[in-house]
């Protein structure tokens, strides 16, 4: 046992290795060889996590805990450097680092037409990527796991602005940055509070302090509030989605790997983790159900009427995040993670499915130029196709399943939330279809150029969508429900160590779950069947009043410039002129003219005249004696 | 003791081998391999391997403050020859006779750190000064030089002249010169300790050079050739400090509220008069000696607390000051010209220079991550511990934000002003490595400063 | 009474350790002090004076005065005379060892040449350097 938690440094540290041989290599490695290089540390990382988690699994690592040295010790306070490897963690090692390394691996292709050094720079930061993200899902307390935290945001950072030549790409990299920078300072509040109060941030002392009951009610309201804001700019969620869509900025394969599949869901993964002290808070619960839901219809909403193919993508991300919040508030821990897995799966495949489609028209991203793909590209066609079944929630494969259980336990909680949420699945299959049919459907509307030149991507691109679809397809097995399949529902079992469940048994009948499943899928299919019908041959949109509210996003961002963004720019703009220039500087200005003054005459005292220097010591002295004989 | 009757030995070897060595590398080789040799036979002492027994009769006592202390300044005195041995033979033809008096000074340094009788502090105060003397005037033929020596011999003798009254003083009232007995304890003190207490201070006061008996170091070390003025504003300057810190914490402790005041105006004084004057300067030489000052004068906080505290933080003050400055003044050398304008485009034609100076100013100005941080932060700490006077802590401050200034000029000049920056001598790649070395120890104790401390203890 | 008074006295003055053991020093240097101005003053009264030109001259070795005192000099007469000085106290030394030559015995013995061995690394060094050549 030891032996095998020994490896685990090895599993980030290895994408370290990566990050710091590429970046510094970079200007002198050819393309093939960065490539084998960063994708080969991100597969040895894959297969450690592998080995971790069948040991995991096989029950044999205990509570998983590994102590590297003390990271900070300071009074009473000591936050050692832990990583824990437990149920959550490792099968967070596993999404990671594998639909990492087929993310790598098709970002070689799509990346080729970059030069060298930036393909390198590229590859370094990819690594980096993945090394923060192990250390946020591996660290044992939440000093470790902000610093992933950062991390994956520098990272992500980095990525959306990586052709940085564009201007409105730095622009959305920087919004990217602020937006996730105001939930990353809650995050940090609460760690404050946490250690404030525990002592300490390791996890497994504040459950246990958690478990006792030790929190305040206040305490606890507030901590989870304030973890919650700070997964609510990680994971893109009412009210600090807007950088998300812009994120879209950065490369497709980026897309795909940390605004769908990873890094927005380190969010789910830290309130999962940190479920016990969620259980306790209810009210926090309840906001975290009603802004999952929320962020869920309004970005479905959005996606109905995008026309980039990334955008809808982006905002399905959001709308998916969102389920995956109705989970974490209803209680059902476990179904979320779920969501996570699968939506990994099947998002990473729809992404990268575009970013094929992307690479065959030559960057165009505009889904009204495009149409009648599918027979040109038919390994792109019908995985992008899976994906769009398995996000929809067409049993069997693996969207169903997860999605169901994420509207059960919204069912047993609140029949307003279980509507609203099961309308948003409808939205989803809808817009989901939409974008599939107007892309692969009906006739090529691009230019004469973009047809001849059109083409099936190269392997390296295609392998990875056939594995991730297979993934989408089969991956809804591991968390079948009881009711289905008897002895299913292993992710629970597996996951039951880290997240207890929250009720015993279920709260509905069997019939009530067997219709439930029958009325989502008849409603999917009918959606589906509807989309067909509206844009299996495409015609223009017509512009209607709500039509154009949804492209424009609900204005969404016109709302926070014009409330929040103009009047922080004014003020600023205030400071700089009226407090800054006539009031700070001019002070600083007058103490540096009053020193250099002081010090034009301090010099006179040094007049190179040893009589006068004697004389001056002697009078100090005598000074000296006369104060500590006759004053003091 | 090995370290002592060593070094003494090597300044007599330096004497013949003016004569009997004809090449100056030769000689340059036996001092370095000397210097070499006293700092691992003090380090042996350290660790209880004595290579001589002879007693002290009381009058010494080689204790881990004292031998700690030795290491740290023969360490310095090395890392000092390893850069500017080269650059001594540019100051006159008595080459090996420079080593030689070095040599000695060290010898008074041991004694001063390890002293336990009035009479061997004032023999190795004096063993210091007078070759200092010699070493100032070294540059026959440059006036200034010769005018730095005679006013630092004349001020010496007058604080010579104090130190010996101030020891007459107390020998009158304790009957004794051994330190561990001036003062017993729980006795009211006579106005006669009271007052050779007094003098014995303000002639420390004079050799660590703080204020209001400061008036000689800016125009002796602007004066002395500049590789001395280096060896005397750090090595020397810290051996006085110490010599005054065991002084003050073994003879003295017991009166510290009558004396506090006195040390606290003291400190104040210098760091006043050091760091304002220091703006104004146009030489870097002369800024240099104005920032000896007003380091002393962060010196002299530990010597107002004297708890733990402080006793580490001196040590720390004292190896970061004196690498830092060394490394300043060999940089210094270098250049043709002394003033601020001397520097300008300094990062173009040297980067590695200017990157590493710009490492040794950073120190002095106490930025974090470098030694000159932890040193003050220790030091304010100290004093922050002793109680009572935090007008003193946030004047100390204050007066540091000051140095910035003037140390941020340096690299000002260096980084953002166009200019070609004369370099008077060619900068050797040895010469490179030692100084990227020292630069890489400053950080090191910048970041563990335990790198140094745990050599105190173990 | 008497010998009360002689009894306080001889304590007074046998005491090391106050004031009054000094007051023997004083007396001597009192009377000391007193003889010679006495003599002088003495001398001074009853010899007779004659007082002539010649008597007024500086007189050195019969050989006629010329010029000022203030003249400069050869750097080597100094060196010459201040190394004198130096050995000659240095040889002063030997003194209080000769006084003790018994009592330090080996011990004091070693230590001697020691000192001696030093003092003769500086004359070889003078030597050597050329302090003593006359001419150069």
């Amino acid at each position: 046992m030891e032996n095998i938690l020994a490896l685990a440094w090895l599993v980030p540290l290895l994408p370290f290795l990566g990050f710091v041989v590429i970046g510094l290599g970079r200007k002198y490695f050819s393309k093939n060889i960065t490539g084998i290089l960063g994708s080969g540390v991100v597969l040895v990382s894959f297969i450690f996590s592998l080995i971790l988690f069948f040991d995991v699994r096989n029950g044999i690592t205990g509570d998983g805990i590994v102590h590297y040295f003390n990271f900070i010790k300071v009074a009473n306070i000591s936050i050692p450097f832990e990583f824990q490897v437990d149920a959550l963690s490792s099968l967070f090692l596993l999404i990671i680092t594998g639909v990492g390394f087929l993310i790598h691996v098709y970002s070689v292709a799509y990346m080729h037409e970059e030069k060298k050094e930036h393909f390198g720079r590229y590859f370094a930061y990819l690594n980096l990527f993945i090394f923060f993200m192990l250390l946020l899902v591996m660290g044992a307390n939440y000093v470790v796991m902000f610093m992933g935290w950062e991390g994956v945001g520098l990272c992500s950072y980095l990525l959306i602005g990586f052709w940085f030549k564009n201007n409105d790409f730095n622009y959305a990299a920087r919004k990217a940055f602020i937006m996730n920078r105001i939930g990353d300072l809650a995050f940090l509040i609460a760690v404050f509070w946490i250690i404030s109060i525990v002592g300490n941030a390791n996890f497994s002392d504040v459950f246990e302090f958690a478990r006792l009951k030790e929190f305040t009610a206040t305490d606890i309201t507030v901590i989870t509030l304030l973890l919650f804001i700070g997964a609510t700019g990680k994971s893109a969620q009412i009210p600090l989605y807007t950088w998300l869509p812009d994120a879209m900025a950065g490369p497709t394969p980026v897309s795909a790997l940390i605004h769908a599949a990873t890094m927005v869901t380190a969010g789910i993964y830290m309130i999962a983790r940190s479920n016990i002290l969620f259980s306790m808070a209810h009210h926090t619960q309840t906001v975290i159900m009603v802004i999952g839901t929320a962020t869920a219809l309004l970005a479905a909403s959005i996606a109905l009427r995008q026309n980039d193919i990334k955008k809808v993508l982006a905002y399905s991300t959001v709308s998916q995040l969102g389920y995956m919040f109705i989970a974490l508030g209803t209680g059902a821990y476990v179904a979320a993670v779920f969501h996570v897995m699968t939506h990994a799966f099947f998002k990473a495949l729809l992404f990268l499915g575009s970013g094929s489609v992307i690479h065959a028209m030559g960057g165009e991203q505009d889904i009204r130029k495009m149409g009648g793909l599918r027979k040109k590209m038919p390994v792109t066609y019908w995985t992008f196709l899976l994906g769009c079944i398995a996000i929809a929630g067409v049993p069997p494969l693996s969207g169903f399943f997860s999605k169901d259980a994420i509207l059960l336990s919204a069912f047993e909680h609140n029949r307003i939330i279980y509507a609203a949420a099961l309308f948003g699945a409808l939205l989803t299959a809808f817009y989901m279809f939409r974008l599939c049919f107007i892309t692969f459907n009906g006739k090529f509307r691009g230019t004469a150029e973009q047809e001849h030149h059109l083409h099936e991507s190269p392997a390296t691109m295609t392998i990875p969508l056939i594995i991730l679809a297979a993934l989408s397809v089969l991956g809804g097995w591991v968390g079948i429900p009881e009711l289905i399949m008897n002895g299913g529902d292993h992710l629970s079992t597996f996951l039951s160590p880290v997240i207890a469940l929250a009720k015993d048994g279920h709260g509905v009948s069997h019939s009530t779950e067997w219709m439930l499943m029958g009325l989502s899928t008849g409603l999917v299919l009918i959606m589906i069947y509807f989309a067909w019908n509206r844009y299996g041959r495409y015609k223009e949109e017509k512009e209607t009043a709500v039509g154009k509210i949804l492209a424009n996003k609900w204005y969404v961002d016109e709302i926070y410039n014009k409330i929040i963004v103009n009047p922080v720019s004014k003020l600023g703009s205030w400071l700089e002129e009226g407090m800054e220039k006539t009031g700070i500087d001019a002070f600083v200005n007058n103490v540096g003219r009053g020193v250099n003054y002081l010090s034009r005459h301090f010099r006179y005292l040094q007049s190179g005249q040893v009589g006068s220097y004697i004389l001056l010591m002697v009078l100090s002295i005598l000074l000296f004696f006369a104060y500590q004989f006759f004053i003091k | 003791m090995n370290a002592l009757l060593i070094s003494a030995v090597m300044g007599v070897l330096m004497m013949f081998s003016s004569f009997m060595l004809k090449s100056k590398s030769a000689v340059r080789n036996v001092a370095l391999a000397g210097m070499f040799l006293i700092l691992v036979a003090n380090i042996l002492d350290t660790y209880g391997w004595h290579l001589f027994n002879i007693p002290t009769e009381g009058m010494m006592h080689f204790d881990r403050f004292s031998l700690f202390f030795n290491s740290i300044a023969f360490a310095c005195t090395f890392i000092f020859f390893l850069l500017s041995a080269r650059d001594m033979e540019k100051v006159g033809i008595n080459y090996a006779e420079y080593f030689s008096l070095i040599f000695f000074i060290l010898c008074g340094i041991v004694l001063v750190a390890s002293f336990q009788s009035l009479l061997i502090l004032f023999l190795g105060i004096e063993i210091i000064s007078i070759p200092l003397y010699i070493l100032t005037g070294s540059d026959k033929r440059n006036l200034k030089s010769n005018e730095a020596s005679l006013k630092y011999f004349l001020l010496g003798s007058f604080s010579t002249g104090i130190m010996l009254m101030g020891i007459t003083l107390l020998y009158g009232h304790a009957g004794s010169f051994d330190i561990t007995v001036l003062i017993k304890a729980g006795e009211k003190p006579s106005s006669l300790a009271i007052a050779g207490l007094l003098m014995l201070l303000f002639a420390m006061a004079f050799k660590v050079s703080a204020a209001p008996f400061h008036f000689w170091t800016p125009d002796v070390y602007d004066g002395a050739p500049t590789v001395f003025t280096s060896f005397m504003a750090t090595i020397v300057k810290a051996a006085a400090f110490i010599g005054f810190m065991r002084l003050f914490s073994t003879a003295f402790y017991s009166l510290h509220d009558q004396w506090q005041m006195v040390i606290a105006i003291i400190t104040a004084l210098t760091l006043l008069i050091g760091n304002i004057t220091a703006v104004f300067q146009q030489s870097i030489k002369r800024m240099l000696a104005y920032s000896s000052i007003s380091q002393a004068g962060f010196m002299m906080l530990a010597l107002f607390a004297l708890n733990g505290t402080a006793t580490e933080g001196l040590f720390l003050y004292v190896a970061a000051y004196s690498l830092a400055t060394i490394g300043v003044f060999a940089v210094l050398i270098k250049m043709k010209d002394y003033t601020f304008e001397g520097f300008n485009g300094f990062a173009r034609h040297h980067p590695f220079l200017a990157a590493v100076n710009t490492v040794f100013l950073l120190s002095l100005a106490g930025i974090p991550l470098t030694a000159g941080f932890l040193a003050k932060f220790y030091m304010l700490k100290a004093a922050v511990e002793a109680g009572g006077f935090l007008w003193l802590v946030i004047f100390a401050v204050l007066m540091a934000a000051v140095s910035v200034y003037y140390y941020f000029r340096v690299i000002q000049a260096m980084y953002f002003k166009e200019g070609d920056a004369p370099v008077s001598m060619e900068v050797s790649r040895p010469f490179q490595w030692v100084l990227g070395v020292l630069a890489f120890l400053i950080i090191l104790l910048g970041v563990f400063p335990n790198a140094l401390l745990y050599w105190f203890y173990f | 009474m008497y010998n009360f008074l002689q009894i306080r006295l001889s304590a007074f003055l046998l005491d090391v350790n106050t004031v009054g053991s000094y007051i023997p020093v004083a007396l001597q240097v009192l009377i000391v002090v007193g003889l010679i101005g006495f003599l002088l003053w003495a001398t001074h009264m009853l010899g007779p004076k004659r007082k002539t030109s010649d008597k007024l001259e500086v007189f050195s070795s019969g050989i006629g005065s010329h010029g000022e005192a203030r003249q400069p000099m050869a750097i080597k007469y100094f060196l010459v005379a201040i190394l004198f000085v130096l050995f000659d106290v240095e040889v002063i030394f030997f003194y209080p060892y000769a006084v003790n030559i018994k009592g330090l015995g080996w011990h004091g013995f070693y230590a001697v040449l020691m000192f001696v061995g030093f003092f003769l690394c500086g004359f070889i060094y003078i030597l050597k350097k050329g302090a003593l050549k006359w001419e150069d």
